[in-house]
């Protein structure tokens, strides 16, 4: 794993979630694809410190919301998602979509249970918002996995075990 | 001689992030809101330009005199300087016509530039740079386009910067009266999808019907508008009362700069 890249890209996408996109009231989690792709396309051991940096980093741009859930959430769920891919192999992009929905829409709820013990409040609209950004991010991932595994000089085809 | 490479296992690696993000969880919000403070402070070049540019699009201009690329750069710097001077005059006459008004007599105004709005998803808030952050505290009202956008929800006096809670954030709630049911005062609270709700209204409000926030001492000396009634329906539970959604005087993803109401300010 090349991890100046990965900070690098980190950042970047980081950055375009919270200003490019914020104004969007639609969009996908950018930061959600990158979870889904390094769980898939990595080792176990470097899903696991990729899953909780890019939960930290989406903790950075969460605010309101207090920072803890989204690490963890991210953390755990990328995890579970990286174990998983050595027994199934998420290769097809229909697959990679399914993969990226599922874990937003966990990932989404455990956050908003995490912010909820702490004391924040839960949004109303909270079902829509989490499928929402889910389907974008669905619908978009697989397609941006291509460009992300150029940046990062991951073979695609590359499958370890 | 050979690097000794310490090995670590894949649970003592899930077991360590997990405790850290534990930490985070647990630690006041006060002291991690900071981090997230400083993210915005460092990147707020890269954020505004991402802004900037999602402003454009959205507005779908269309820039039929662009500026060719043999004009030189004093007239760049002449463009560049006029557009500074418009800001200001803009920003003067804001503060003119606030100063101006008789209820706001007395009344001290900071205006405060905007860093991206995250105003569709599941929180509602703002972060603002304000070049004055004397006098700023929690709960103080927010103007934006002439009405009632929200309240300071923290301030960070080292890097001038403060919190937003708007109007349709879930934490929001705030004292407000409907026009056309004279004297009930209600609660409105922030439901967090570009809207607010108020429960158990008496009489059935017509759609379009202004909504203002009530006067709070110290901190709103007149009632001003802070929204208009978009749906109102019946009650589930009690079915004679009425519950309103209720959605911003003005669109706040589009907002530049807003003002912040420092009633009483400290001469």
């Amino acid at each position: 794993m090349r991890w100046l890249r990965f900070a690098v890209l980190i950042l970047a996408v980081t950055v375009l979630q919270k200003g490019l996109l914020a104004r969007w009231s639609s969009k996908p989690d950018l930061l959600i694809i990158l979870l889904v792709f390094f769980s898939i396309y990595c080792n176990t051991s470097e899903a696991i410190i990729s899953s909780f940096t890019i939960g930290f980093a989406a903790d950075l741009v969460g605010s309101p919301m207090p920072m803890g859930p989204q690490m963890i959430s991210f953390g755990l769920f990328g995890t579970l998602l990286a174990y998983l891919n050595r027994v199934i192999a998420i290769k097809r992009m229909p697959f990679q979509a399914l993969a990226i929905f599922v874990t937003s829409v966990l990932t989404g709820f455990l956050t908003h249970l995490l912010a909820y013990i702490t004391g924040e409040p839960i949004p109303s609209n909270i079902y829509i918002v989490v499928l929402v950004t889910s389907v974008y991010s669905s619908i978009v991932g697989p397609f941006l996995f291509l460009p992300i595994a150029w940046w990062m000089r991951i073979k695609v085809n590359r499958y370890r075990r | 001689m050979a690097r000794k490479q310490t090995k670590v296992s894949r649970r003592m690696l899930f077991t360590w992030f997990m405790l850290t993000g534990l930490i985070f969880l647990f630690t006041p919000q006060t002291l991690t809101s900071k981090f997230q403070l400083a993210f915005v402070h460092v990147f707020r070049w890269p954020l505004s330009i991402g802004a900037d540019l999602a402003l454009t699009a959205q507005t779908r201009q269309t820039l039929t005199d662009a500026p060719g690329r043999s004009e030189t750069q004093y007239l760049n710097y002449i463009a560049s300087l006029e557009e500074t001077l418009d800001q200001q005059r803009r920003k003067f006459a804001k503060l003119y016509k606030l100063y101006n008004t008789y209820v706001w007599e007395g009344t001290d105004f900071a205006l405060a530039d905007v860093i991206p709005a995250t105003v569709g998803g599941a929180r509602n808030e703002l972060t603002i740079s304000c070049r004055k952050t004397n006098g700023l505290v929690k709960d103080h009202f927010v103007l934006g386009d002439e009405c009632i956008i929200g309240t300071i929800s923290d301030v960070f006096p080292q890097i001038s910067k403060a919190r937003v809670a708007l109007v349709t954030d879930p934490a929001s709630k705030i004292r407000v009266k409907i026009a056309g049911l004279a004297g009930l005062k209600y609660i409105m609270k922030g439901s967090g999808n570009n809207s607010a709700k108020v429960e158990m209204v008496k009489n059935e409000v017509k759609v379009g019907q202004n909504v203002f926030a009530l006067k709070k001492p110290g901190f709103l000396d007149a009632p001003m508008i802070v929204g208009k009634v978009s749906e109102c329906k019946r009650n589930q539970k009690y079915p004679a009362l009425w519950d309103l959604t209720v959605v911003p005087a003005c669109d706040v993803g589009q907002l530049e700069d807003v003002a912040v109401i420092i009633m009483n300010p400290q001469k």
